[in-house]
């Protein structure tokens, strides 16, 4: 049952993963792209993890570290991009 | 099999941000696309250390995670002064 529960956890993190890289394809605003990676993407990547966890549960303290690293960085880091790439030009499209 | 088949999606999953990274001349798509993709690749690190249920990649693939993004916000400064000079 936990196995079960893991894989749906993966699965749904990589549809996430697909869904959220898709759009970096295609001929949108570097924001819209940013929005789609840093949502999509951290949450898929998130539930990945999960996955994992449930699987193997003695690893707890790696996988909620990976987890907590995942969900401040990603942010910070989508921050700093939209901040540095924002001072020059307009990238409305 | 079924790790397997969630590695093979990782991959393809993975390719999309590289062939972003390949086509595109405009530089803050270019560390949009490589972002995406080290958080990718550390993840299936992860994913590939719990399945073989080895702990030291696994410490690998947390430390990626949790200072390999500091890099990334490091370039990104440098690029941004290195525009404006």
């Amino acid at each position: 049952m936990i196995d079960f529960f893991s894989y749906i956890c993966i699965s749904l993190g990589l549809f996430f993963w697909f869904w959220g890289t898709f759009p970096l394809l295609g001929k949108r605003s570097l924001l819209f792209k940013l929005h789609s990676l840093s949502v999509a993407d951290t949450l898929g990547s998130m539930s990945i993890i999960i996955g994992l966890l449930l699987k193997i549960p003695s690893r707890w303290p790696l996988l909620i570290l990976a987890l907590i690293s995942l969900a401040i960085w990603n942010t910070v880091l989508g921050y700093v991009l939209a901040y540095c790439s924002s001072s020059e030009g307009n990238y409305e499209r | 099999m079924m790790l397997n088949l969630v590695l093979i999606a990782m991959i393809l999953a993975m390719l999309i941000p590289m062939y972003e990274a390949w086509q595109d001349d405009d530089i803050w798509q270019k560390m949009l696309a490589f972002a995406s993709f080290a958080t990718k690749t550390s993840i299936m690190i992860l994913v590939v250390s719990v399945f073989r249920d080895d702990w030291m990649i696994g410490v690998v693939g947390v430390i990626i995670l949790s200072v390999g993004n500091a890099g990334l916000m490091l370039l990104a400064h440098v690029i941004k002064r290195m525009n404006e000079v």
